[in-house]
């Protein structure tokens, strides 16, 4: 098991400290009720919460910002660490890459980003109520993508190897505090743990189509459904926003012909309206529609790697109540 | 940042001149600061200097490289300002972008093209290809239609072309005024005029939407099977590249895939008229 090590959490977090003066290290952090990434400092290493399910907000949002200038290129490009992502956000990285490195237009300010960075991704020991990355063929656990796997269990954080960049990471460690190989029981108890957790997931979400079959689903759907479950629906684009797969955006000019990326949601009225007026997603409903489409149809035939991950994060931020799993409960049927 | 070419910036381009074609069309000769190139058909991002950014099919020959032309009808908010742009100021340019027409596919046969107001900038751009290549085709014919007389575009260029072998020019008008001598009536009203091989023709559509849909059902029922009708769609194209997802037409990036695709590469999607 040469890929796991482990180190004292003690350790780790000095380690961590030593390392904030070369990287931007960002966490989850427990406020109230809330968990999301926060900016690491000395002051907060030890409030760092780990194996917990996702964040609020969507790990696209560190290599697509909200808003950013794309034709500035003074700006150096900060090395960083992000800890503690769910398997659901790492897998939604996935189809951003093939997107946004697609090798006929490599997007040099995501390319930078993702370069930059090293992904400790953790896996989940506990659920939320709307988790069902499962029902996706998503492990609740890493094991790609990102560079290294992160649990804290037994008094120790255990790191296990995904890449090379999480190699050379662990030599890094090396340098501040001593880490040694997971003895075989912690890996024994880590698997226990993950299936525990897939077995969970996969009972709490019985009778929800898998993505074999979301597609026809969405397909067969009358127009009917998209009415009945966009009646709620006010436009306000949370679902997208907070998606880890959604990555439409604006292109805003500044003068001197700057380009700035403003992230986009195809739930807002006027998204594919033309100069012209032709307005193919002017009804509420055909909005609705498109992003389930999108999401089940038409990026499945078109890309390799998955448009949902079954984070259920739309489910949460919806004000409207709409709950997707219950639009395809009702159409499983 | 890195040595990578940056996608979203633009180069820069002198205007040199503007011709007012119609009340509402103008044409924009532009000069790049650097050699650009681009096959028929395919389009590029033109952006007025903080204001923004719209997608136009050149309206010159692929063939000129130093110079570039848009043609551009005054419809919104980019446009109303590069109307009121004189020559001497800058413009910028991405591109070129999409798939163009497949010209090599037009070898040996008849090109019927369709055209409707500004649609026929693509086409324009087009046409110079095929008479750079007359000697490997049949014929060309092209049927425009416009809403007025006054609206017809690129005048010089229809008399040129009708004094070319092997082109032919049919133009209608919805609303004809007295100096009027030619059809009077919708673009397709243009298609019942002509003599066509079908069987040895491909046919190109490029117009407003409500043209092209009828546009190609007339076809149709001429018997031009789908996959020999080209369509030219006009999505809203905002990166060029397929990232921004504004112009998906199901499974299509209008921008990459397209936007010129041959009928049944679309006919299943969704809204492809709207």
């Amino acid at each position: 098991m040469k890929n796991y090590y482990s180190l004292l959490n003690s350790d780790w977090n000095s380690a961590i400290d030593r390392l904030l003066t070369e990287y931007l290290i960002f966490a989850p952090l427990k406020n109230d009720n809330s968990i999301d990434y926060e900016l690491i400092n000395s002051e907060n290493i030890s409030e760092i919460t780990y194996n917990v399910p996702k964040p609020i907000t969507p790990l696209k949002t560190f290599f697509l910002p909200v808003k950013e200038n794309l034709t500035n290129d003074s700006k150096p490009i900060s090395k960083r660490i992000i800890l503690g992502s769910p398997n659901c956000d790492i897998q939604g990285l996935k189809i951003l890459d093939e997107i946004y490195l697609d090798k006929d237009y490599i997007d040099t300010a995501y390319k930078e980003k993702r370069d930059n960075t090293i992904l400790i991704a953790t896996s989940c020991f506990e659920t939320q109520e709307h988790c069902h990355c499962m029902i996706y063929g998503i492990q609740p656990y890493p094991k790609e993508i990102a560079d290294i796997s992160l649990s804290y269990l037994n008094k120790k954080i255990h790191l296990e190897v995904l890449s090379e960049k999480g190699e050379k990471f662990i030599s890094v460690i090396k340098e501040h505090t001593t880490v040694s190989n997971s003895p075989e029981i912690d890996i024994k108890d880590l698997e226990l743990k993950q299936s525990k957790i897939e077995n969970q997931l996969i009972a709490d979400n019985s009778g929800l189509p898998d993505y074999k079959k979301t597609g026809t689903i969405v397909n067969k759907a009358k127009d009917e459904i998209w009415e009945k479950y966009s009646s709620n629906c006010v436009s306000c684009g949370a679902c997208a926003t907070i998606c880890p797969t959604c990555t439409c955006f604006l292109l805003i000019d500044k003068p001197n012909f700057e380009k700035v990326r403003q992230l986009d949601a195809c739930q807002y009225p006027g998204f594919e309206r033309v100069a012209g007026g032709e307005d193919a997603l002017h009804e509420l409903s055909k909005r609705f529609k498109n992003r389930y489409f999108c999401k089940y149809v038409w990026k499945p035939q078109k890309f390799k790697s998955l448009a949902c991950t079954g984070c259920g994060r739309c489910i949460e931020a919806c004000i409207g109540k709409i709950n997707k799993n219950e639009l395809f409960r009702e159409l499983a049927n | 940042m890195s040595n990578e070419v940056n996608i979203y910036k633009p180069i820069r381009a002198k205007l040199l001149e503007v011709i007012t074609e119609s009340p509402t069309i103008k044409t924009f000769i532009m000069e790049p600061e650097q050699d650009f190139s681009f096959k028929t058909g395919e389009f590029i991002e033109l952006t007025v200097d903080g204001i923004g950014e719209a997608p136009f099919t050149p309206s010159s020959s692929p063939l000129e490289t130093k110079q570039i032309e848009v043609t551009v009808m005054k419809t919104g908010y980019v446009t109303e300002y590069l109307h009121n742009m004189k020559a001497g100021e800058t413009l910028g340019i991405r591109g070129p972008f999409g798939r163009g027409y497949p010209i090599e596919k037009f070898y040996d046969k008849e090109v019927l093209i369709l055209g409707g107001g500004c649609g026929f900038a693509p086409i324009r751009s087009l046409l110079y290809s095929l008479v750079a290549i007359s000697d490997r085709l049949r014929k060309v014919t092209l049927c425009y239609g416009s809403k007025t007389p006054d609206e017809c575009i690129y005048k010089p260029y229809v008399d040129q072309l009708r004094n070319t072998p092997k082109f032919e020019v049919l133009r209608t008008v919805d609303e004809p005024n007295e100096t009027w001598s030619e059809t009077v009536g919708v673009a397709t009203v243009l298609l019942d005029k002509i003599k066509v091989d079908i069987k040895n023709s491909v046919a190109v559509v490029c117009g407003p939407p409500i043209m092209m849909k009828f546009g190609t059902y007339k076809l149709l029922e001429m018997g031009y099977p789908e996959h020999n009708i080209y369509l030219s769609m006009e999505k809203n194209m905002s990166c060029g590249f397929g990232k921004c997802g504004h112009c998906m037409m199901g499974k299509y990036f209008v921008c990459k895939e397209g936007p010129v695709f041959t009928y049944d590469e679309i006919k299943d999607q969704p809204d492809i008229w709207s």
